[in-house]
């Protein structure tokens, strides 16, 4: 009887995962196959023939390079400040106890709660107000705002699982504050910094609420170029734009867990307990 | 000069008091035992002498030096960790030279002395190991090995075995001692582990509550407890309880309320004073037949209601007419376990016996 009801379980949660992988990786499959299309207009999904006509357009198009080359500096320059912020930040909340600590270690998660939009029509009044008019400075500002919750967070987490007693050991055998950070601490917190960066950079890339009000003509990024293209122009250079993004997002990750990853390779055993 | 010198040290974390006027000195090349129950305020006395905590009141000297206001960086020391504290991300070899880049050492000799302290705790093949990849034992070799190569003055030692299963702890027990009697440095260990302390200890400080109960050699503490606290902490205790006699004649006697009477020292003992008797368990001895009397010799009857075989020893519970269990441990000399429900005389000498004034009841 338990026997039966196990294999039951067992089953059910494989469709499950089945389910949510079909769900997942359909729509993007379809999306990646729909940007190869070789028919010249918008047509149903399966197409007759292939080409790389709406590369062409997209590789072509001013508009969506000034959009992608925009995308790449402001998430590349974004996540990189968010980090550095993000990390410092951490690392003294980390270490200090105060009234209050827990109130504004919530306060930094806030750009993760509050919708996008909201945060980017809020962020566009208020830099109007002490006279940042311009685009790109605008989605800098917006993008590290939503950036550093997740490089401070997973910092945090990474931090707290450093036994603090490595810190003590570190000290007693002479090494000062400054060494023992970067000597133990970072090297220990480097799982949990990466994968803040991998989010952030993800998020940033791939954000279009916030960036869309935080955008100019002359500045923009590459999703929301997607969506204006989408109300002018509509047709499959938006696919090939699309699986642009996912590849450039699924190499930053690649890049980027490939370090880490080798890291934990080497350091078998290293998160034990 | 001693290496470490604590001087009416205090610790107190808000309300809660500690560590309480503490004072005691360890000499270079001395092994010091912490002992007492957890919460006793042995490990931050550690914490003190390492600088991670800051006494409220008191002086530590390292060295003759005060370490008031000094960081645990600037301080000679060497920390062995209850969990290892060992980097996981390093080497072996990088953990047991860590400190030594901040000691100024050049490379070469840096290099030499890992080698030399990795020699110490035989643990040379294992030098390119991280310490994920090692044992607990090993583990706690290379803790010590980390801790010893910057030629501390100073050595402490939180629980060092506790994270290790009996059989393995007893072995390292040994090796530890080892290690530590080739150490120049002044070693201080703190354990809850009586066995521990007194295998370990050059002398055996004795904590409770935050305060020092007696400082001595390990058998003398043993031996001769100084408190009611001490005697029971350090081994098994039976207990009597009664008032001295007249003391007026130098010998003075301790009568107990089971018709037991011991003959005392007059070490300025006043007469009519309620005083305890410990009795050892394994100074207490049952006769399965009526013994001839001997002089010193205090003998009672009792009856066995419990016994067992612990191996080298056997563990006998007797019950006295009173209702007072007493525990005896016999050495294993093949002797027939005695049946419970057997009637005994138990009998101990007199010079066995270790008195202690009774703690004064209104005060505590």
């Amino acid at each position: 009887m338990k026997r039966l009801s196990d294999d039951l379980m067992s089953i059910l949660v494989r469709i499950l995962i089945g389910a949510c992988f079909f769900f997942l990786l359909a729509p993007l499959a379809i999306a990646v196959v729909m940007s190869f299309d070789a028919r010249p207009y918008l047509a149903a999904f399966p197409p007759p023939s292939l080409s790389w006509r709406w590369y062409d357009e997209f590789f072509s198009s001013d508009y969506y390079l000034k959009g992608l080359w925009l995308s790449i500096l402001v998430s590349g320059l974004s996540t990189a400040i968010a980090m550095v912020s993000g990390v410092s930040m951490a690392v003294l909340v980390d270490r200090t106890y105060f009234p209050g600590r827990s109130l504004i270690v919530s306060l930094f998660m806030a750009p993760l709660v509050i919708p996008g939009v909201v945060i980017g029509f809020a962020l566009l009044l208020f830099l109007s107000k002490i006279g940042i008019y311009d685009g790109f400075w605008r989605l800098m500002a917006g993008h590290i705002l939503v950036a550093m919750p997740y490089t401070f967070r997973t910092t945090l987490v990474g931090l707290a699982s450093i036994p603090r007693s490595y810190a003590e050991a570190a000290m007693s055998l002479g090494a000062n504050e400054r060494q023992v950070f970067w000597t133990v601490t970072l090297p220990l917190a480097k799982t949990g910094i990466t994968a803040g960066a991998i989010f952030a950079f993800a998020f940033s890339l791939d954000d279009a609420s916030l960036s869309m009000f935080l955008s100019d003509p002359k500045s923009y990024t590459l999703p929301v170029a997607m969506l204006s293209m989408m109300r002018a122009d509509f047709n499959l250079t938006i696919a090939a734009a699309a699986v642009v993004l996912l590849a450039l997002t699924v190499i930053i990750i690649i890049l980027l867990d490939l370090t880490v990853g080798l890291e934990r390779v080497l350091g078998q055993g290293l998160y034990r307990g | 000069m001693d290496a470490v010198e604590l001087i009416n040290i205090s610790k107190s974390f808000g309300p809660i008091q500690a560590v309480s006027d503490c004072s005691f000195n360890v000499g270079s090349g001395e092994v010091l035992s912490l002992l007492g129950p957890s919460g006793c305020g042995k490990t931050t006395i550690l914490r003190m002498i390492a600088g991670f905590e800051v006494p409220t009141s008191g002086r530590i000297l390292i060295a003759g030096q005060d370490m008031v206001g000094r960081r645990p960086y600037e301080r000679n020391i060497g920390i062995v960790f209850q969990d290892y504290a060992l980097f996981p991300h390093l080497t072996v070899e990088q953990n047991v030279g860590y400190g030594l880049r901040y000691h100024g050492a050049p490379s070469a000799e840096a290099h030499a002395r890992v080698s030399e302290m990795l020699q110490l705790v035989q643990l040379e093949h294992l030098r390119a190991r991280r310490p994920g990849q090692l044992s607990g034992g090993q583990q706690q070799r290379v803790a010590l090995a980390r801790a010893l190569a910057t030629r501390p003055d100073v050595v402490l030692l939180d629980e060092p075995l506790s994270a290790l299963d009996a059989k393995l702890r007893l072995e390292l027990r040994a090796e530890l001692k080892e290690v530590l009697a080739r150490v120049r440095a002044a070693v201080i260990v703190v354990t809850h582990d009586q066995e521990e302390a007194m295998s370990l200890g050059d002398r055996v400080v004795v904590m409770n509550a935050g305060r020092l109960e007696q400082i001595g050699a390990p058998m003398a503490v043993y031996a001769a407890p100084a408190t009611r606290f001490v005697a029971e902490f350090v081994g098994r205790s039976n207990w009597f309880s009664g008032t001295l006699s007249d003391a007026t004649g130098g010998k003075a006697s301790i009568v107990c309320a089971e018709g037991i009477s011991v003959a005392a020292g007059t070490r300025g003992l006043t007469t009519g004073t309620q005083h305890e008797i410990c009795i050892r368990p394994e100074r207490l001895a049952v006769h399965r037949e009526p013994p001839a009397t001997a002089p010193g010799r205090v003998a009672f009857a009792a009856r066995v209601i419990e016994s067992m075989h612990l191996g080298p020893d056997l563990s006998i519970v007797a019950m006295m007419p009173s209702g007072k269990r007493l525990l005896v441990i016999e050495k294993n000399v093949g002797q027939f376990l005695i049946p419970p429900g057997t009637d005994v005389i138990l009998s101990f000498d007199a010079a066995d016996a270790i008195v202690i004034p009774s703690a004064p009841t209104a005060a505590s």
